[in-house]
Parts: structure tokens; C-alpha cells; sequence
């Protein structure tokens, strides 16, 4: 038989190698589809680069797509590493626009400053509320929280659907004519967008800067906090938990809740920092909280990781509009960036794991005791 | 036992990080959002509805005689001298944003088709671009500038959720020309175009309606707009000439392109006992299900006959080629103005595309006559007097509603359902 074990050391240099094989390695295989589909590989990746940062308005455009990721990679991060599989960050992102754009349409007209910690609670009030409901089934029926959580998700967008298209909600603009001709919400006041940090051409969202703060403050929580060390046991090892006497329900609803908070605030930040407007189509075709999924595992849910790997999707998925045309197939573009993801996954995986041909082999004794290094129990 | 739980466990964390691979590299290429979730959960039932995208895309990809079927009325507009700068070492650029995938077999194929007349009528001198899957909202801003910054001369924006960005980037960009498909936004340098393709759906309606032996008809449709609603009534009155006891069942998708979900509002109806489908949507889905039924159906955009041949009613589709030459040929010359176009069937924009061996010649003969009129204008089928849905007056007698008016009742701002219709108006 094939068993997959872990590797008992994992040599602190090749935490930082295995990215940079990993990715060498799939420029060498996308270069490979690229020769073979009839382009220039070196210059498609000069192309890449450039769209991702250097190019007029790249970078930008790259913090546009990277700052919900960070949120949503965040809320997964935390929840994943604890083997609480909440898969319904798309849902409480959904939650958290409604959520923040509701105050941000009620408050509209307060000072910036007050009206912005508004609509960040709103937005992650909301999400963690949705996100409560898997959190307490699991906890307290036992229900699988990745299918109620997912189950959720779709509950979440109908439920943003007939505010905007199927109801005369608060949320719904019914008077401006461009509404007559198709249903939209009612934009903010402009007064109340988040103000984006300007350095030079190149403008900083807000809510990055708060994704980037929340990050260290999860790392601080993780590694120094009772809370964190009772999370990581109850990761590792549920029945060590339970023997010492730890509180399991109480510790998963508060880890749900929290994801669902982080994912809410994703929400928050596309009306505060980009939307200005619950937009369903648009949040819907984003789908931010599955690509936070494969942010997080990038990052081997370790959420300063995930600050690095959001901005490094967010160039990926910036960089793919700009290379999709006429001569270069949006399949292509895909291809690309699945050989990419594909790579430095199975290089964290091949190089924390080994494959063995053969009898099964004795369990490891020890267990790995670094955090955020998990990716399985 | 451990060593074995692990393996299990793990192969199964791979299993949904491997699905969520394909997710994120479709997320990039965002329209089928719905797609997304179906495939995180390989273990659930919505698993096979995955499937279906994929299955239309590439078999819609090769279909060539479409764009020659489409192509009847050539315009020729000529390039004067004031377009001498453009040549084929310095092109002129016409670039499109498309909300869909241009092998969509529906409204941005049609769309594709019109960019590639574009490139054979004007050869070197012109160059297209175009980018497809672009989210409606803040992240087409982005895409505008990146066509911007490749030296996009004017750029065409194929779907009403670009309204915002546009409106933001014309005033940004005042050298470059704007152009978006049916909005309602006018600057300087930001026009409006759509045609009538509700004439169109009064055409295929009557197909309809003559086809149904049991006098119901189902129509899967995308979202509950005006522009929906009115292609909705259109196509209800033509059915209704033709066979007045005839209703016209509405199931909403809230989508104009995701086949899994369109296929699941096209077997709802199946299952309701229709014996003739239409749809509004952007893929041929609704068609394929009403062929594995044995049942009819009016398609939309596209002549999309290859997909349902026995079930293949007719469809109202739109010719953006010459629309797009003329505007290309204008912006070239400096003679581009701002405008508001309206096309129809008489100026060739709607077409309705070839019948189905199914609609027998009285029928052909009974809508051609309708499609004389229309051009010719003396039909227009929203003339009063028109029932609404719930029996009041619609549209009082002897009132034809205008196209567009920023207030008051018009054909971009009709918001009820005449009679015949089941469902609401409200999705």
C-alpha cells in the first residue's frame, strides 16, 4: 500500500526554500504550455509582472483584489487550524455588505472616523452572526459544519438578491431613472468612503491596512493567549482537550464566530473602501470567499502568511485580465494560474510529507508543535 | 489505525483543496460564480451541475456559419483622409468588455461576432482587443484602465452593469470614446446602443404560440428588469395572436449566463408539464433540455439551431457587426457624435434567425407578415390597449410606448406583466 506520513523535522531553511522551488517550478511547466500554445514565455511573465505591479494603475488595481482576500484568507486561516472547517466565508462576506452598507446608509452624513468603526462593526457583526448558526449546530447537534456553512452561503446571496431585485428594501435605490432600468442599491453619501492611504500614483486601501493590523494581532492571539493555546490543542488533538478539561463547544462557537467576524469585515470593506453599493452580481461573480480558501491553505494558515499570499493572488488575478485577448485565450489564463497554485501546494506537501511504497510504518511519535504548520490531524 | 485515519484524512483535505483549485483559477474568470460552490462540495449532491459549463463552452466555440449567417446587411462606411494617422503599423484600437465568455454560444458570442466583422472590414488598420469574464462592478474600472493604458481608442462595453465605471472613466478619459450596450448614460464621449429586440420576441412568440399543443409555454429568465420584462410581454402577446388561450409560465435564474442553473429552471418547468420553452439567457442550456424532452423552443441571441435541431423554434438575434463597423468607421474619421441607438428589424440590427423544420409554412408565412409590419412600422406590439397580468389596463388604447423617458412609462422602464403571463414581474 501508499501511506503518506509527515516528515518529523521540517529544517527551518526549507520553510522558506520550498516557495521559491515551488514557484521556479511552475514557470518552467506554464513556460512549457506557453512554447507549446505558441507564445513567448519570458515575455508573457515580463507581461505578468508588469499588469501585477509596474504598469500604470497595477498596483492599485492588485491591493483591489487582495484586500478581500485578506479578510476572508484570515477568517479561514483561523478556523482551518483549528479543524473547524467553516466553508461559508462567501456567505458572510455576503451578510457583512449588508450588514455595513445598511449602517453605512443610516449613518451617512457622521464624521468619517466614527461612521467607519461603524460600518466595520456592522459588517462583522453580521458575519459573525451567520456565521454563529454552523458554529452553534456544530458545537451543540453536532451537524457538519462544512455543509451548513456551504448550505449557507447560497441562503446568504438569495437573501442579498431580494434586497436589491425582489423587494422594495431599505436597501434598494427606487428613485434615481437609471433604477427604473435596472434594479441597484442606493449608493453612500461619498463622504463615507474609507479614505485609501495615497503613495505616490499607487493608493493604499484602508481595509488593507486593517487586514494587516488584524493579522498580527491573529499571530498574537495564536501563539501567547491562553484562548490560542487551547485552540491549537483542541486542533491537534480534541480528546487531549477534552481531558484537560478545556471548554470544546464554547472554544469552536468563539473560532466560528471570530471567522465569521473577519469575513463580515471582507464585506465591510468592499462597500467602505471600493463599492459605495450592495451590489449582489458583483459580489456573487467575485467570489472572494472560496478564492480566501486557497489564500489561507497557501499560507499554511498562518496569518502573516496570508498579508503575503492575498497580495500575491491579487496580482495573479489582476494580471489575468490584463493578459487575456484575442491571441491569448482566458483558458490559458486559468491554466496558468492552476499550474502556479497546483505547484507551491504540492511543494509544501512534498515537502512536509513523504510518500511511501510499501508497509504501512509505525506512526510518528511526536507531533509537530509549530503552529500554523498543520494541514491535516 | 491512526496511520490509516491520517491518510484518509488527508486525501480528503486534497480532494477539497484540489476542488477549490479549480474554483480559484474559475474564479479569475468570474461570470459562473455559482459554479464555484458546486465544485468545493465534491461529496454533495450539487456535484454534477459542475459539469455543464464545461460542456457547452468548447462545442459552442466552433461555430463559424453563425457569424456568417449574422452577417447579411454590410454596411460600408469609408474611411476618409482624416483617418490617413490609422494604418497598419499604427492601428486604430477597438477594444470590448464582454460580462460573459465570447463562447458563450449567446449574447456575447453574438458580440464576438460583431468584433471579428470589425477586424475583416477594416484588416491592418484596426486592431481588437477585447477582455471577457469581466465581474460587472469596482473591478471592471480596473479593466478599463488596462485597455485604456494598451491604447484603446474606443471601448465597447457589452453589458448595463459597466454603467458606473463607464460613466467615471469617460470623465476620466476624455480622449477615449465610450459605447455601451443597453444602458441609459449619455456623455460626450459616452453613447448608448441596443435595438429592439422585443419585436423580436413578439416574432418568436407567435412560433410559440403555434407550437404548443397544450396551450403552456415556459420561459427561464434572467433577471426581473425592464429589459426583460418587456422581451417577456412581447413574446406573451405573439403567442397570445396566435393561440389565445396560450400562458406563459416565468421561472427567474437571477443570472444571464450559468447553464447548471439554467438547466435546473428549464426542467423545473419540464417537470410543470410546458410543451414549448424560451429563454432570455445567454447559453443555449434551455434548448438542450427541451431537445432531450422532446419539446419545443425559441432560443435567444444567437442562431443556436445546432444545439436543438429538432426542438429549434426561432430566435430573435442581434447583428452588432454593422453597428460597430459604422462607430469604429466614424470614431476613425473624427466624425464620432454621442448617441442613443435604437436598432430594429428594419435597419437589419434584429434578426430573427432561421425557422425550425418544425414551423410549418402557415406559420412562416403568418409572422413574416407580422415582420413586414414592424418594419414598415405600422405593428408595434406595445400599442394599447394592453391587459396587464392582474386584468388592469397596461397600456390605455391608442398609446404606443416611447423607448426611452427618464420619467414616466416606457419600454426601458416597463415593470408589469400582461395578461396570459404566470409569475411575478418582481422575481
Amino acid at each position: 500500500m501508499i501511506a503518506i506520513e509527515r516528515n518529523l523535522v521540517t529544517p527551518r531553511w526549507q520553510r522558506v526554500a520550498l516557495p521559491i522551488v515551488s514557484l521556479v517550478m511552475a514557470s518552467i511547466i506554464a513556460g512549457i504550455v506557453l512554447a507549446v500554445s505558441g507564445h513567448d514565455p519570458i515575455g508573457t511573465y515580463q507581461q505578468i509582472y508588469a499588469a501585477s505591479f509596474t504598469a500604470d494603475g497595477a498596483l492599485t488595481a492588485t491591493f483591489i483584489y487582495a484586500t478581500p482576500l485578506l479578510f476572508t484568507g484570515l477568517g479561514v486561516a483561523i478556523a482551518f487550524r483549528m479543524h473547524v472547517w467553516n466553508i461559508g466565508g462567501e456567505g458572510q462576506l455576503y451578510m457583512g455588505a449588508v450588514g455595513a452598507s445598511g449602517v453605512g446608509l443610516l449613518c451617512g452624513g457622521w464624521p468619517l472616523p466614527i461612521l467607519i468603526v461603524m460600518m466595520a462593526l456592522g459588517g462583522a457583526l453580521a458575519g459573525l452572526a451567520w456565521a454563529l448558526i454552523p458554529g452553534l449546530l456544530r458545537a451543540y447537534l453536532r451537524t457538519n459544519e462544512i455543509l451548513v456553512s456551504l448550505m449557507l452561503n447560497y441562503v446568504a446571496g438569495l437573501f442579498m438578491y431580494y434586497l436589491i431585485y425582489d423587494s422594495t428594501s431599505f436597501w434598494r435605490d427606487l428613485t434615481s431613472s437609471s433604477a427604473l432600468v435596472f434594479p441597484q442599491g442606493k449608493n453612500l453619501l461619498p463622504s463615507s468612503d474609507w479614505p485609501g492611504i495615497l503613495l505616490g500614483s499607487f493608493t493604499l486601501p484602508f481595509g488593507f491596512v486593517l487586514g494587516a493590523v488584524l493579522a498580527v494581532l491573529l499571530l498574537a492571539l495564536f501563539r501567547f493567549t491562553r484562548f490560542g493555546f487551547e485552540m491549537r490543542v483542541m486542533g491537534d488533538s480534541p480528546a487531549a482537550a477534552n481531558y484537560a478539561g478545556m471548554r470544546t463547544r464554547r472554544t469552536i462557537v468563539a473560532v466560528m464566530a471570530l471567522s465569521g467576524a473577519l469575513a463580515g469585515l471582507a464585506g465591510a470593506s468592499q462597500i467602505g473602501d471600493f463599492g459605495h453599493v450592495l451590489d449582489p452580481r458583483g459580489l456573487e461573480q467575485a467570489g472572494y470567499g472560496y478564492t480566501g480558501i486557497v489564500v489561507a491553505a497557501l499560507a499554511m494558515y498562518n496569518p502573516l502568511a496570508v498579508v503575503i499570499v492575498s497580495i500575491l493572488i491579487g496580482a495573479l488575478t489582476n494580471a489575468g485580465f490584463a493578459l487575456q485577448g484575442p491571441t491569448f485565450p482566458i483558458g490559458l489564463v486559468g491554466t496558468m494560474e492552476g499550474i502556479i497554485l497546483f505547484s507551491v501546494l504540492g511543494g509544501e506537501f512534498l515537502g512536509r510529507y513523504r510518500i511511501r511504497f510499501g508497509r504501512a510504518p509505525a506512526r510518528a511519535p511526536g507531533l509537530d508543535d509549530e503552529p500554523g504548520a498543520e494541514v491535516a490531524p | 489505525m491512526n496511520g490509516t485515519r491520517r491518510t484518509i484524512w488527508l486525501s480528503a483535505v486534497l480532494g477539497v483543496v484540489a476542488a477549490l483549485l479549480a474554483a480559484c483559477s474559475s474564479s479569475s474568470t468570474p461570470a459562473p460564480a455559482s459554479v464555484a460552490p458546486a465544485s468545493v462540495a465534491p461529496a454533495s449532491a450539487a456535484a454534477p451541475a459542475s459539469v455543464a459549463p464545461a460542456s457547452v463552452a468548447p462545442s459552442a466555440a466552433a461555430s463559424p456559419s453563425q457569424a456568417a449567417s449574422l452577417a447579411t446587411p454590410v454596411p460600408s462606411p469609408t474611411l476618409t483622409s482624416a483617418a490617413d494617422q490609422w494604418t497598419t503599423s499604427h492601428p486604430f484600437k477597438a477594444a470590448f468588455i464582454y460580462v460573459g465568455a465570447a463562447s458563450d454560444a449567446g449574447w456575447t458570442h453574438a458580440h464576438d461576432v460583431g468584433r471579428l466583422a470589425v477586424q475583416s472590414y477594416f484588416g491592418g488598420r484596426v486592431q481588437t482587443l477585447f477582455k471577457e469574464n469581466v465581474p460587472e462592478g469596482p473591478q471592471a474600472a480596473q479593466v478599463i484602465t488596462q485597455l485604456v493604458n494598451q491604447g484603446a481608442n474606443i471601448i465597447f462595453a457589452t453589458s448595463y452593469g459597466y454603467q458606473d465605471q463607464l460613466v467615471a472613466a469617460a470623465k476620466q478619459y476624455p480622449n477615449v470614446l465610450f459605447e455601451q450596450a443597453t444602458g441609459t448614460e449619455q456623455l460626450t464621449n459616452l453613447a448608448e446602443y441596443y435595438g429592439a429586440g422585443e419585436n423580436g420576441d413578439y416574432l418568436s412568440g407567435m412560433a410559440a404560440g403555434a407550437a404548443t399543443k397544450n396551450g403552456k409555454i415556459g420561459f427561464v429568465a434572467p433577471f426581473a428588469i425592464p429589459e426583460v420584462i418587456r422581451e417577456i410581454d412581447a413574446f406573451t402577446m405573439g403567442a397570445r395572436s396566435m393561440n389565445p388561450n396560450a400562458t406563459v409560465k416565468v421561472v427567474w435564474t437571477n443570472t444571464w449566463f450559468a447553464p447548471a442553473t439554467e438547466r435546473q429552471a428549464a426542467e423545473s418547468l419540464v417537470a410543470d408539464g410546458v410543451d414549448v420553452l424560451a429563454d432570455g439567457q445567454d447559453s443555449p442550456t434551455t434548448g438542450q433540455v427541451a431537445e432531450a424532452a422532446g419539446l419545443k423552443w425559441t432560443g435567444y441571441d444567437s442562431d443556436q439551431t445546432s444545439f436543438a435541431p429538432n426542438a429549434w423554434l426561432t430566435a430573435t438575434t442581434y447583428n452588432w457587426g454593422p453597428y460597430y463597423i459604422n462607430d469604429v468607421a466614424a470614431a476613425m474619421n473624427g466624425t464620432w457624435k454621442t448617441h442613443f441607438y435604437y436598432g430594429g428589424l428594419d435597419d437589419g440590427f434584429v434578426i430573427m434567425a432561421p425557422f425550425g423544420k418544425s414551423v410549418d409554412a402557415a406559420t412562416q408565412a403568418a409572422i413574416t407578415a407580422k415582420e413586414d409590419a414592424i418594419k414598415a412600422g405600422t405593428f408595434d406590439p406595445f400599442t394599447g390597449p394592453i391587459t396587464a397580468q392582474d386584468g388592469s389596463i397596461g397600456v390605455p388604447a391608442g398609446v404606443t410606448l416611447p423607448v426611452y423617458t427618464p420619467t414616466g412609462l416606457s419600454k426601458y422602464s416597463i415593470s408589469f406583466f400582461v395578461q396570459g403571463v404566470i409569475g411575478s414581474p418582481k422575481g
